[in-house]
């Protein structure tokens, strides 16, 4: 397998086999927080791939330069916290001293994600597969993507669900329950795509 | 061992030390976003949405744009704490009234619609409602099984028994809004505590003779009340071709309640009466 090939396979799987949310199971709390109007879903969408590609890029750095040559990966969650949170930190202020329409859209979603499993995973995925520098971008970007197309997926239909006529019992988050367990058995079809 | 807590603390302080760079040689931010934080730190802080804007941060962006925010869209929990309201009040360079925040429910409908036919169903507005939407002859009248009056916490609905409509005595209302939600009807409203007149007719639906076929007391848009008001503050809706009520200039002068044929219009004050007339 050539090198441009097992980019491709690693950007689909993070996209669709090992979806974030679906397969893996992290970053449910925006799924289900955000996932109530198309705009906002897009918005966090934008906002975490943003920030799994840096902090991807910022970890897979420090850990096949530092951890690696030192032998100390057992203390990849404690160092990858500390600078995700710091990036995040850092994002949020370049953002809102130099763009203050794209810190409108974004601003309120930077601080929740710092903290959010999914871009914790993405690192430690890449992490713990052993990926260069270069894959580790193209998976993040992959599980960022993924993570958008399940948000707009789910929003488009909570929309749908806002004006159905559920019983008064299951409207609400039962049913974007029900429909993220559905989502997520869809989802387990893409399971033989490669 | 020792390279763990080295190595740990260097990442540290490279993350440190990059903050605090971009907080010291990044452009500073502008002057309306400075405004905003100020505003924000006697803000609550906990994004509830209760305001209508995403997260305490838009709302002090807004409110640093427009004062007057702070009165169409309140923040409830900075009305609750004193210190909290004292903080906001400097930062906005403005005093709050609490007591003009204060809010009461009045039942727009005066009855006297008469009925389709006798209803002896289940006593609840929401099931009678259901039954061939209610058996008044206005699809938007008081139905005076109760609804209200069983959810009002503070016991100030009263059913008065010649219109069988519900009344709320605006002396004891809290401005809860309970009711408002409760009302199949969805003719209880929240009005400002210092409203002076109110204007009881919820009909929707546009009409030739707006009124007279449904009902013996509804608005007929005979416009008396617009030409009798001497402030202008009665603006006429052509499209429900019925009064709406500009609150700042209204003085409570009373013209327009004396000139009205149908007895709609009505001092808020003077609401606490109709339950015993």
């Amino acid at each position: 397998m050539n090198n441009s090939t097992s980019l491709i396979t690693i950007f689909i799987g993070m996209v669709l086999i090992n979806n974030m949310v679906l397969t893996k199971f992290l970053g449910l709390c925006p799924f289900f927080g955000v996932s109530k109007k198309l705009g906002n879903a897009i918005s966090m969408g934008v906002a975490v791939t943003l920030v799994m590609l840096l902090a991807s890029l910022a970890t897979a750095i420090i850990h096949n330069y530092i951890l690696i040559p030192f032998n100390v990966e057992f203390m990849n969650i404690i160092i990858y916290i500390l600078v995700i949170a710091s990036l995040v930190q850092i994002v949020e202020i370049t953002i809102r001293r130099t763009n203050i329409l794209l810190y409108n859209a974004l601003g309120i979603y930077l601080p929740l994600i710092t903290t959010n499993c999914a871009v914790l995973g993405i690192t430690l995925i890449n992490a713990s597969a052993g990926f260069s520098i270069l894959q580790s971008i193209v998976s993040a970007i992959g599980a960022g993507v993924g993570f958008t197309l399940v948000l707009i997926i789910m929003s488009g239909i909570r929309e749908r669900l806002e004006i159905a006529e559920i019983p008064k019992s299951m409207r609400g988050l039962p049913v974007a329950f029900i429909t993220a367990a559905f989502l997520a058995l869809a989802f387990m079809g893409f399971g033989g795509l490669l | 061992m020792l390279w763990t807590i080295l190595i740990l603390t260097a990442v540290g302080l490279v993350c440190a030390v990059l903050i605090t760079l971009t907080y010291r040689f990044l452009p500073k931010e502008p002057e309306s976003l400075k405004k905003a934080e100020a505003i924000n730190a006697n803000l609550p802080g906990m994004n509830c949405g209760a305001c209508g804007y995403p997260g305490c941060f838009a709302y002090a962006q807004a409110l640093s744009a427009d004062k007057k925010v702070f009165f169409s869209n309140t923040c409830a929990t900075v009305l609750q704490d004193e210190d909290m309201l004292a903080g906001l009040e400097s930062a906005l360079d403005m005093k709050v009234d609490k007591s003009a925040l204060n809010k009461k429910a009045v039942v727009a409908c005066s009855g006297n619609c008469g009925n389709v036919g006798s209803y002896t169903g289940v006593g609840s507005c929401k099931t009678a409602s259901k039954l061939l939407s209610g058996f008044k002859r206005c699809p938007y009248s008081c139905l005076g099984l109760g609804d209200c009056i069983k959810v009002c916490p503070s016991n100030a609905i009263r059913i008065n028994i010649r219109t069988k409509v519900a009344v709320v005595d605006p002396d004891r209302c809290t401005g809860c809004g309970l009711c408002v939600a409760e009302c199949p009807r969805n003719i209880i409203s929240l009005v400002p505590a210092d409203t002076k007149v109110v204007f009881l007719c919820s009909y929707k639906d546009i009409r030739d003779i707006p009124g007279r076929e449904k009902c013996e007391s509804g608005c007929i848009g005979c416009r008396k009340c617009y030409k009798a008001c001497p402030n202008e503050a009665i603006i006429w809706n052509r499209e429900t071709a019925m009064p709406e009520f500009d609150q700042d200039k209204c003085t409570g002068c009373g013209e327009c309640i004396a000139a009205c044929p149908h007895g709609k219009i009505m001092l808020l004050s003077d609401v606490a009466k109709k339950i015993k007339e």
